[in-house]
Protein backbone atom coordinates (compact mmCIF):
# COMPACT_ATOMS: atom_id res chain seq x y z
CA UNK A 1 0.00 0.00 0.00
CA UNK A 2 0.97 3.35 -1.05
CA UNK A 3 0.92 5.73 1.72
CA UNK A 4 0.20 9.30 0.72
CA UNK A 5 2.82 11.80 1.61
CA UNK A 6 0.98 14.76 3.41
CA UNK A 7 1.94 13.52 7.37
CA UNK A 8 -1.95 14.91 8.46
CA UNK A 9 -3.70 12.36 5.14
CA UNK A 10 -1.08 9.73 6.15
CA UNK A 11 -2.08 9.96 10.21
CA UNK A 12 -6.16 9.75 9.17
CA UNK A 13 -5.16 6.28 6.95
CA UNK A 14 -3.13 4.99 9.70
CA UNK A 15 -6.03 5.87 12.11
CA UNK A 16 -8.57 4.25 9.88
CA UNK A 17 -6.30 1.29 9.49
CA UNK A 18 -5.95 0.80 12.96
CA UNK A 19 -9.45 1.40 13.70
CA UNK A 20 -10.37 -1.88 10.68
CA UNK A 21 -7.66 -3.60 12.79
CA UNK A 22 -9.41 -3.38 16.03
CA UNK A 23 -13.01 -4.44 14.23
CA UNK A 24 -11.17 -7.53 12.74
CA UNK A 25 -9.90 -8.73 16.34
CA UNK A 26 -13.35 -8.28 17.58
CA UNK A 27 -14.91 -10.06 15.27
CA UNK A 28 -12.59 -12.39 15.38
CA UNK A 29 -13.79 -15.60 16.93
CA UNK A 30 -11.07 -16.35 19.73
CA UNK A 31 -10.51 -19.55 21.22
CA UNK A 32 -11.61 -18.58 25.14
CA UNK A 33 -7.64 -19.31 26.22
CA UNK A 34 -6.94 -17.49 23.32
CA UNK A 35 -9.32 -14.35 24.58
CA UNK A 36 -6.63 -12.02 26.92
CA UNK A 37 -4.48 -12.36 24.09
CA UNK A 38 -6.83 -10.22 21.96
CA UNK A 39 -7.80 -8.27 24.56
CA UNK A 40 -4.13 -7.33 24.63
CA UNK A 41 -3.77 -6.90 20.71
CA UNK A 42 -7.13 -4.76 21.17
CA UNK A 43 -5.75 -2.30 23.63
CA UNK A 44 -2.29 -2.28 21.77
CA UNK A 45 -4.08 -0.75 18.53
CA UNK A 46 -5.87 1.80 21.21
CA UNK A 47 -2.77 2.56 22.10
CA UNK A 48 -1.41 3.00 18.85
CA UNK A 49 -4.21 5.39 17.67
CA UNK A 50 -3.62 7.68 20.65
CA UNK A 51 0.00 7.96 19.71
CA UNK A 52 -0.63 9.02 16.31
CA UNK A 53 -3.57 11.57 17.34
CA UNK A 54 -1.11 13.34 20.18
CA UNK A 55 1.72 13.48 17.18
CA UNK A 56 -0.21 14.76 14.67
CA UNK A 57 -3.46 16.01 15.20
CA UNK A 58 -2.13 17.59 18.33
CA UNK A 59 1.13 18.38 16.62
CA UNK A 60 3.41 16.98 19.26
CA UNK A 61 5.68 15.67 16.42
CA UNK A 62 7.00 19.27 16.30
CA UNK A 63 7.77 19.50 20.06
CA UNK A 64 10.00 15.91 20.48
CA UNK A 65 10.24 17.05 24.41
CA UNK A 66 6.69 17.19 25.09
CA UNK A 67 5.95 14.08 22.88
CA UNK A 68 8.43 11.86 24.63
CA UNK A 69 6.87 12.66 27.89
CA UNK A 70 3.21 12.04 26.66
CA UNK A 71 4.39 8.77 25.19
CA UNK A 72 5.78 7.75 28.01
CA UNK A 73 2.59 8.71 30.42
CA UNK A 74 0.46 7.44 27.89
CA UNK A 75 2.29 4.03 27.67
CA UNK A 76 2.37 3.85 31.33
CA UNK A 77 -1.36 4.30 31.80
CA UNK A 78 -1.68 1.61 28.79
CA UNK A 79 0.12 -1.08 30.50
CA UNK A 80 -2.12 0.01 34.17
CA UNK A 81 -5.20 -0.79 31.57
CA UNK A 82 -3.53 -4.02 30.03
CA UNK A 83 -2.68 -5.00 34.03
CA UNK A 84 -5.94 -4.85 34.96
CA UNK A 85 -7.64 -6.27 32.08
CA UNK A 86 -5.30 -9.34 32.55
CA UNK A 87 -5.79 -9.67 36.08
CA UNK A 88 -9.77 -10.38 35.46
CA UNK A 89 -8.77 -12.81 32.86
CA UNK A 90 -6.91 -14.48 35.88
CA UNK A 91 -9.54 -15.42 37.63
CA UNK B 1 21.49 32.99 27.91
CA UNK B 2 18.45 32.05 26.13
CA UNK B 3 14.94 33.42 26.90
CA UNK B 4 13.41 30.43 25.57
CA UNK B 5 12.01 27.86 27.88
CA UNK B 6 10.67 23.82 27.02
CA UNK B 7 6.97 25.61 26.95
CA UNK B 8 7.58 27.38 24.06
CA UNK B 9 8.03 24.45 22.30
CA UNK B 10 4.52 23.43 22.66
CA UNK B 11 1.99 23.75 20.10
CA UNK B 12 -0.68 26.32 20.88
CA UNK B 13 -1.63 27.74 24.33
CA UNK B 14 -0.08 26.32 27.54
CA UNK B 15 -3.80 26.72 29.11
CA UNK B 16 -5.48 24.51 26.38
CA UNK B 17 -2.47 21.67 27.32
CA UNK B 18 -3.33 21.89 30.98
CA UNK B 19 -7.42 21.62 30.09
CA UNK B 20 -6.36 19.22 28.16
CA UNK B 21 -4.29 17.00 30.79
CA UNK B 22 -6.84 17.85 32.82
CA UNK B 23 -9.59 15.68 30.62
CA UNK B 24 -7.40 12.91 29.84
CA UNK B 25 -6.40 12.37 33.70
CA UNK B 26 -10.53 12.37 34.74
CA UNK B 27 -11.13 10.32 31.36
CA UNK B 28 -8.40 7.37 32.77
CA UNK B 29 -9.66 7.71 36.24
CA UNK B 30 -12.79 6.54 35.29
CA UNK B 31 -11.23 3.59 32.34
CA UNK B 32 -9.26 2.55 35.29
CA UNK B 33 -11.85 2.35 37.48
CA UNK B 34 -14.15 0.74 35.14
CA UNK B 35 -11.44 -2.21 34.67
CA UNK B 36 -11.12 -2.23 38.55
CA UNK B 37 -14.53 -3.16 39.24
CA UNK B 38 -14.66 -5.40 36.50
CA UNK B 39 -12.28 -7.65 37.92
CA UNK B 40 -15.18 -8.57 40.35
CA UNK B 41 -17.28 -9.79 38.03
CA UNK B 42 -15.35 -10.39 34.58
CA UNK B 43 -18.54 -12.68 33.08
CA UNK B 44 -21.36 -9.99 34.19
CA UNK B 45 -19.58 -7.25 32.33
CA UNK B 46 -19.29 -9.24 29.18
CA UNK B 47 -22.82 -10.18 29.10
CA UNK B 48 -23.96 -6.37 29.72
CA UNK B 49 -21.11 -5.44 26.76
CA UNK B 50 -22.89 -7.77 24.67
CA UNK B 51 -26.10 -5.59 25.12
CA UNK B 52 -23.74 -2.41 23.42
CA UNK B 53 -24.21 -1.02 19.69
CA UNK B 54 -20.59 -2.07 18.83
CA UNK B 55 -20.88 -1.53 14.86
CA UNK B 56 -22.46 2.38 15.60
CA UNK B 57 -19.22 2.52 18.02
CA UNK B 58 -17.03 1.41 15.29
CA UNK B 59 -18.70 3.95 12.58
CA UNK B 60 -18.96 6.74 15.23
CA UNK B 61 -14.61 5.93 16.12
CA UNK B 62 -14.04 6.97 12.00
CA UNK B 63 -16.78 9.80 12.26
CA UNK B 64 -13.98 11.24 15.09
CA UNK B 65 -11.45 10.61 13.02
CA UNK B 66 -12.18 11.97 9.97
CA UNK B 67 -13.06 14.87 11.62
CA UNK B 68 -10.05 15.74 13.92
CA UNK B 69 -8.41 15.08 10.39
CA UNK B 70 -10.61 18.05 9.08
CA UNK B 71 -9.67 20.38 12.40
CA UNK B 72 -5.94 19.92 11.91
CA UNK B 73 -6.45 20.63 8.11
CA UNK B 74 -8.25 23.92 9.14
CA UNK B 75 -5.38 25.22 11.41
CA UNK B 76 -3.13 24.57 8.16
CA UNK B 77 -5.35 26.17 6.05
CA UNK B 78 -5.71 29.16 7.95
CA UNK B 79 -2.10 29.31 8.49
CA UNK B 80 -1.56 29.58 4.45
CA UNK B 81 -4.45 31.88 4.60
CA UNK B 82 -7.02 29.97 2.84
CA UNK B 83 -9.47 31.44 5.60
CA UNK B 84 -12.38 30.00 3.55
CA UNK B 85 -11.26 26.62 3.29
CA UNK B 86 -10.86 26.25 6.83
CA UNK B 87 -14.01 27.69 7.96
CA UNK B 88 -15.28 24.89 5.72
CA UNK B 89 -12.78 22.30 6.91
CA UNK B 90 -14.29 23.63 10.94
CA UNK B 91 -17.96 23.54 9.49
CA UNK B 92 -17.09 20.12 8.16
CA UNK B 93 -15.73 18.90 11.55
CA UNK B 94 -19.00 20.25 13.63
CA UNK B 95 -20.91 18.61 11.59
CA UNK B 96 -19.50 15.14 12.05
CA UNK B 97 -19.39 16.07 15.86
CA UNK B 98 -23.27 16.23 15.52
CA UNK B 99 -23.12 12.83 13.30
CA UNK B 100 -21.55 10.99 16.19
CA UNK B 101 -23.91 12.42 18.39
CA UNK B 102 -26.91 11.69 16.58
CA UNK B 103 -25.66 7.93 16.09
CA UNK B 104 -24.77 7.90 20.34
CA UNK B 105 -28.48 9.12 20.56
CA UNK B 106 -29.73 6.27 18.71
CA UNK B 107 -27.68 4.30 21.15
CA UNK B 108 -29.23 5.69 24.13
CA UNK B 109 -32.47 5.51 22.77
CA UNK B 110 -32.09 1.78 21.98
CA UNK B 111 -30.63 1.17 25.59
CA UNK B 112 -33.58 2.78 27.09
CA UNK B 113 -36.29 0.60 24.66
CA UNK B 114 -34.55 -2.44 26.18
CA UNK B 115 -34.99 -1.22 29.57
CA UNK B 116 -31.38 -0.72 30.36
CA UNK B 117 -30.69 1.92 33.05
CA UNK B 118 -27.73 3.26 34.21
CA UNK B 119 -28.37 0.82 37.63
CA UNK B 120 -29.23 -2.22 35.50
CA UNK B 121 -25.90 -3.43 36.43
CA UNK B 122 -22.41 -1.73 37.42
CA UNK B 123 -21.04 -2.10 33.49
CA UNK B 124 -24.20 0.32 32.48
CA UNK B 125 -23.39 2.66 35.61
CA UNK B 126 -19.88 3.27 33.90
CA UNK B 127 -20.78 3.07 30.37
CA UNK B 128 -23.40 5.89 31.26
CA UNK B 129 -20.98 8.16 32.85
CA UNK B 130 -18.25 7.77 30.82
CA UNK B 131 -19.58 7.74 27.62
CA UNK B 132 -22.30 10.48 28.88
CA UNK B 133 -19.81 12.34 29.95
CA UNK B 134 -17.67 11.98 26.66
CA UNK B 135 -20.88 12.84 25.15
CA UNK B 136 -21.12 15.87 26.26
CA UNK B 137 -17.62 17.25 25.48
CA UNK B 138 -18.41 16.23 21.79
CA UNK B 139 -21.39 18.76 22.30
CA UNK B 140 -19.22 21.47 23.84
CA UNK B 141 -16.63 20.64 21.04
CA UNK B 142 -19.32 21.26 18.27
CA UNK B 143 -19.89 24.59 19.67
CA UNK B 144 -16.38 25.51 20.03
CA UNK B 145 -15.65 24.93 16.16
CA UNK B 146 -18.14 26.41 15.24
CA UNK B 147 -17.44 29.48 17.34
CA UNK B 148 -13.92 29.19 16.00
CA UNK B 149 -14.97 28.98 12.71
CA UNK B 150 -16.73 32.75 12.92
CA UNK B 151 -14.06 34.25 15.40
CA UNK B 152 -11.04 32.19 12.96
CA UNK B 153 -7.72 33.52 13.91
CA UNK B 154 -5.40 30.80 13.71
CA UNK B 155 -4.81 30.92 17.78
CA UNK B 156 -8.04 30.42 18.00
CA UNK B 157 -8.44 27.53 15.38
CA UNK B 158 -5.64 26.12 17.21
CA UNK B 159 -7.17 25.90 20.20
CA UNK B 160 -10.51 24.64 19.39
CA UNK B 161 -9.00 21.91 17.44
CA UNK B 162 -6.87 21.08 20.19
CA UNK B 163 -9.93 20.57 22.09
CA UNK B 164 -11.45 18.40 19.70
CA UNK B 165 -8.32 16.07 19.21
CA UNK B 166 -8.32 15.96 22.73
CA UNK B 167 -11.88 14.48 22.38
CA UNK B 168 -10.96 12.37 19.79
CA UNK B 169 -8.09 10.80 22.11
CA UNK B 170 -10.35 9.77 24.74
CA UNK B 171 -12.84 8.00 22.47
CA UNK B 172 -9.50 6.22 20.51
CA UNK B 173 -8.91 4.67 24.33
CA UNK B 174 -12.78 4.96 25.50
CA UNK B 175 -14.35 2.94 22.94
CA UNK B 176 -11.81 -0.77 23.27
CA UNK B 177 -11.76 -0.47 26.91
CA UNK B 178 -15.93 -0.19 27.15
CA UNK B 179 -16.83 -1.90 24.21
CA UNK B 180 -14.40 -4.63 22.66
CA UNK B 181 -12.41 -6.02 25.64
CA UNK B 182 -14.17 -8.98 26.46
Amino acid sequence: MVMPRDPLLRAWVALIGLSLGSTTLTLWHWPPKFAALAGALILTLGWLKARVILSRYLGLAAAPFWRRGFELALAMFCLLLLGLYLLASAF
Amino acid sequence: MSDSSVFDELPGDLMIWVLIVSELLVFGAGLAAFLSVRITDPAGFAAAQDALYRTGAGLNTVVLITSGALAAWALRLREDAQRGLARLALVGAALLGLVFLIVKSIEYAGKAGEGIAWDTHPFFTFYYLLTGFHAAHVLAGVVLLLLVAWQDTPRNIEAGAAFWHMVDLVWVLLFPVIYLLR
